[in-house]
């Protein structure tokens, strides 16, 4: 596992065991580095001392060349098992007295080398000069001491020292196991609280909070936030029930209303359609009693005219005039039932030679009457043919008939720039309309004029508008009275 | 016992090698160098020193056996401040300032007259007369298979107020004038 992976106790107790193995391996090591340069410092003051007192003893002995005495006081040295060897060198440096007795030629140094000690060959040896109080030289002391002495204390401190290293380690860890706690434990608190919230979607838990240090500020600035999601949520889900509530009422008013609108339109549709028909079968119904009246009226003028007499004859030919003019009346209502039932089949159209058409077609009708027609070419539109046919028919028909008490009447046809898109125009130079009327002008019957003035059914326009309705498109008029009047359209 | 047996061989076969080497350097030799030797060990009386300069006197009292040995030894020799110096000389009443007096045979074979005739002076009295430290001399010099040994009477030295370093008296053998 990597370290980074171990649990933070874990972390917290190698690190604490590892700072004080450190510092104890370092003063263990400095300690005993002090204790072996002081232990050999210490050795080689105990036999430079050893040394200058069998020197300061051994004067006489070499001076009077006492052998005997010389042994005597080496021997001494028995005391001590550490001392290796020892020499008394005479003033011209042979061999004078050695210890121990039988120690071999080779063991000891021929001849004495500088004053002075030193470690040498896991020995440490020393030349001590041998001399009488300020004369002359007398000769030489050479003693050799092993380290054992040394190794032994050093083995035994070295062995106490990695005790104590030993005991110091199994301390500190369980000091550190046991005050790791007081770092480890609010962060593993806030850790499982975490995990609970992460897991659970719970965000009631709190992590218990353990001291007012930095981990007790991190523990309430953590319950604090939970906290604060906690009411964000409650918040969050009051306002989306309080949304999904209304959202539920308004669905269900609109499903209401639809329901009532639906239910008008079907009741319109079928009123209109009930009126259609009672419309066109009481048109077409309407004819046969007409003819009988019209047949019959010309058959009594002229069969009875002698007994009719001058008046009776006109009455009659009023009643002629009165049916005919019904006649054209239930042709044009049978023509606006049409125009509601008829399918509509949508082609390219040239408007400007339908207008021409027209135009001359009413010239024709009536060749007395002097119109100016000013006719824009190449004017083209999608639409049903027959149906736009009636449209220009009864608008340029509507033009003729208000600028026949016009002394220079004039009929234009074009197109004008109307909201981005193109809207058809007609305009006349004749007796026009007053403005507030605007809004009847396309009605049923409605008319602005009496049927003395201008004749008319006032149906003409009412099946203009249902048309240019049928085909998506938008009619109004603009005039004034005796100033002319325009009807625009567009498809 | 078989050890110290062995022990006691060697010692004698390191004696017999030292006295050879001993032997090659004349016996005058060593006692010429004993004689110089005896100044390190011994401490004269305040009175006995005319001056911290004065030369530490080594007198021959007879005829002189060491030839130029005993000037050879002490030549540029100092003990502390003091030179040495050889005075040699016939009669005892020649003897005016000497610190060591080493009386030669056969002069020496009769101390008695000499020795009484110095007593009491800080002299270190030496010879190798028989029996001469047993005689009221102070040192002998006795030769014993060709290694020189040591007798030394303390009593005269201490009347002649001479200090005689035990260490001196720890390498000789301490004589003890009959009667006493």
């Amino acid at each position: 596992m990597a370290l980074r992976d171990w649990p933070i106790q874990q972390k917290l107790t190698a690190m604490l065991v590892l700072i004080s193995g450190l510092v104890l391996l370092l003063t263990t090591a400095a300690f005993a580095g002090y204790q072996y340069w002081s232990l050999r410092q210490r050795t080689i003051d105990a036999l430079s001392l050893r040394a200058r007192i069998i020197a300061a003893n051994s004067t006489a002995s070499l001076a009077f060349a006492n052998e005997a005495d010389a042994r005597e006081l080496l021997s001494a040295l028995r005391v001590d098992p550490h001392m290796v060897a020892a020499v008394l060198y005479d003033k011209r440096g042979h061999v004078f007295a050695a210890y121990p007795a039988n120690v071999a030629g080779d063991a000891v140094p021929a001849a004495p080398g500088a004053d002075g000690y030193r470690f040498e060959h896991g020995l440490l040896m020393g030349f001590q000069p041998v001399e009488e109080a300020g004369s002359q030289r007398l000769g030489t002391l050479y003693l050799a001491s092993d380290l054992k002495a040394i190794y032994d204390t050093f083995r035994l401190s070295g062995i106490i020292g990695l005790a104590v290293l030993a005991v110091a380690l199994l301390a500190a860890y369980l000091l550190s196991r046991m005050l790791q706690g007081t770092i480890s434990q609010p962060l593993l608190a806030l850790a499982e609280t975490a995990k609970a919230v992460s897991t659970r979607q719970d965000y009631s838990v709190r992590a218990p909070e353990l001291g007012a240090d930095e981990l007790g500020v991190l523990t309430d600035a953590f319950n604090q936030m939970l906290g604060r999601i906690e009411d964000q949520n409650r918040a969050l889900r009051e306002s989306k029930e309080g949304l999904e509530q209304r959202v539920a009422e308004r669905t269900g008013e609109l499903e209401e209303r639809n329901e009532a609108l639906r239910h008008n339109s079907a009741q319109l549709l079928a009123a209109n359609t009930e009126l259609d028909a009672f419309a066109y079968s009481v048109s077409h119904d309407l004819r046969a009693p007409l003819r009988s009246i019209d047949g019959f009226s010309q058959v009594l003028l002229e069969d009875y005219a002698a007994q009719l007499g001058e008046a009776g004859q006109d009455s009659l030919r009023r009643v002629r005039a009165a049916t005919q003019r019904m006649g054209i009346l239930i042709d044009d209502l049978l023509k606006l039932a049409r125009v509601t039932r008829a399918e509509i089949r949508a082609e390219p159209v040239d408007l400007s030679d339908l207008a021409r058409d027209i135009a001359a077609e009413l010239q024709r009708a009536t060749p007395e009457r002097l119109v100016e027609f000013a006719i824009a070419p190449h004017l083209k539109a999608q639409g049903d043919p027959r149906l736009l046919r009636v449209v220009l028919d009864n608008l340029l028909r509507n033009s003729w008939k208000y600028t026949a008490k016009q002394a220079r009447p004039r009929i234009e046809f074009g197109s004008v720039e109307e909201n981005g898109g193109r809207a058809f125009m007609v305009r006349d130079n004749g007796a026009g309309f007053d403005m507030k009327y605007a809004d009847k002008l396309f009605g049923v019957f409605q008319r602005l004029h009496s049927a003395a003035e201008f004749e008319g059914t006032g149906i003409g326009l009412a099946t203009v508008r249902r048309i240019i309705n049928r085909h998506g498109g938008r009619i109004w008029a603009e005039g004034a009275v005796d100033q002319g009047a325009t009807f625009y359209f567009t498809l | 016992m078989a050890l110290l047996r062995f022990t006691a061989a060697l010692l004698l076969v390191c004696a017999a090698r030292l006295g050879a080497q001993a032997a090659k350097a004349s016996e005058a030799q060593v006692k010429a160098v004993f004689l110089f030797n005896f100044a390190q060990f011994v401490d004269w009386p305040p009175e006995a020193v005319p001056d911290s300069q004065a030369p530490l006197v080594i007198g021959i009292l007879g005829s002189d056996p060491f030839g130029d040995f005993l000037d050879a030894t002490v030549r540029g020799e100092h003990r502390g401040p003091r030179p040495f110096a050889v005075r040699r000389y016939q009669r005892v009443d020649e003897i005016s300032r000497c610190d060591i007096l080493f009386i030669s045979r056969p002069v020496g074979d009769q101390p008695e007259e000499i020795l009484a005739r110095l007593k009491n002076r800080p002299i270190l009295t030496v010879s190798d007369a028989d029996r001469f430290a047993e005689r009221g001399g102070m040192i002998r010099f006795v030769t014993d298979r060709s290694r020189i040994r040591l007798q030394i009477n303390p009593q005269p030295a201490e009347a002649a107020r001479l200090t005689i370093s035990s260490k001196l008296l720890r390498v000789a053998e301490v004589i003890t004038p009959t009667g006493r």
